[in-house]
């Protein structure tokens, strides 16, 4: 089954950042709780944090793009159980 | 708009670990008893740390600040009446989410006969009476400097009363808005003298918009002859372009330094690293305290 990662909304005051490292790769194994990548809000560099436990699938953001909260930025194959 | 492929100037210290669904669950909370919090009113880089572990701290009389220093993120516009069911809001979030201790803040309310401070009484006074056990800690506007402010404070027995500094006194005038060095420092003088010993007097800055070492060890030297007792140290980080400029990120190495400087002077506790803000981990802070 393959679960939508969508850009959570990181600062209270804005819902567009700057989106920059992926820590994962298509095909690699993540574990809930895995950082899946890095985006630069005002403030901080937040490392988001993997919900699901399974296989990446596909990337469908660029380190250096623009996003914004809601945003698809990845897929996740999960096992069904 | 952004540029696309911006490089990020932030530090690697400045990276921090956001589990969504745990900040959604606060925020839930949050909304749901309508409170604000400075946290999320300063955009504060700890929040997701803080809420992910359950900790916020609450900002009473906003979220409209009648100031508008530049370097604080907090909206500057008009501000709401007082609502008096706050208080007890707090109190009741306070105790669901069950914190031992709890940081009450509020905007600046000079149009305020009161200046906000009955506000903070009777958050004070409501905590206590929710939740006796929760040490609490206020962290106040400077009232203009009016001890008659400040006496309401002292008389509600906070744990500990904190009021920022926020920098040294050049650069007072160039980033805070009808605060003065003196006034601030007269408030901490003020609280410490008329206080009892149960009340802990805490006051913080932030590092990087210019200030050198001789003016931190001269303002350590003014709270240390006032004999504040808890001194907090963290980074300013610009909340935007039209905010104060940020003149340097502060290496490592000066936080250690001052914190040596601190200790040498006498503070009780000090935190001093990047990522420290006033509330941030206020608890543990108090907690060694009390266990000397």
């Amino acid at each position: 089954m393959i679960k939508e990662v969508h850009m959570p909304k990181l600062s209270p005051k804005s819902n567009q950042y700057f989106f920059g490292e992926w820590l994962k790769e298509p095909g690699d194994k993540v574990s809930k709780g895995d950082v899946l990548f890095e985006v630069e809000t005002d403030k901080v560099v937040s490392q988001v944090e993997s919900q699901e436990t399974g296989v990446l699938k596909e990337h469908q953001v660029k380190s250096g793009q623009t996003v914004v909260v809601g945003d698809l930025v990845a897929t996740i194959e999960v096992s069904e159980s | 708009m952004k540029q696309n492929n911006k490089k990020t100037t932030k530090p690697v210290w400045l990276k921090v670990t956001y589990d969504q669904k745990k900040v959604d669950r606060m925020n839930e909370l949050l909304s749901g008893l309508s409170l604000n919090t400075v946290c999320a009113e300063a955009n504060c880089p700890n929040l997701g740390e803080c809420f992910g572990s359950g900790t916020a701290s609450f900002m009473i009389l906003g979220p409209n600040c009648t100031r508008s220093c530049r370097f604080c993120d907090v909206p500057h516009g008009h501000p709401k009446p007082v609502d008096l069911t706050e208080p007890l809001r707090v109190a009741q979030a306070t105790k669901k989410l069950g914190l031992t201790h709890v940081v009450v803040t509020s905007v600046d309310r000079d149009d305020l006969p009161d200046l906000g401070s009955d506000q903070f009484v009777r958050t004070i006074q409501a905590l206590h009476e929710v939740t006796p056990e929760t040490t609490i800690e206020v962290l106040t506007p400077d009232f203009q400097g009016r001890t008659d402010c400040l006496d309401k404070i002292i008389a509600a027995k906070p744990d500990v009363f904190n009021h920022n500094m926020e920098t040294v006194r050049s650069i007072t005038p160039k980033v805070r808005h009808r605060a003065t060095y003196s006034t601030s420092l007269g408030v901490l003088k003020y609280v410490k003298e008329h206080a009892t010993s149960k009340t802990f007097v805490k006051t913080g800055i932030m590092l990087g918009l210019g200030e050198k070492d001789e003016e931190v060890y001269a303002l350590m030297n003014d709270l240390r002859s006032i004999n504040v007792d808890f001194l907090t140290i963290g980074q300013y980080v610009q909340p935007s372009e039209k905010h104060y400029k940020l003149r340097e990120w502060v290496p490592l190495e000066r936080y250690q330094k001052y914190y040596h400087e601190a200790k040498i002077r006498g503070f009780k506790f000090i935190a001093s690293s990047p990522l420290v803000r006033s509330s941030y981990k206020a608890q543990e802070e108090l907690m060694a305290v009390y266990e000397k």
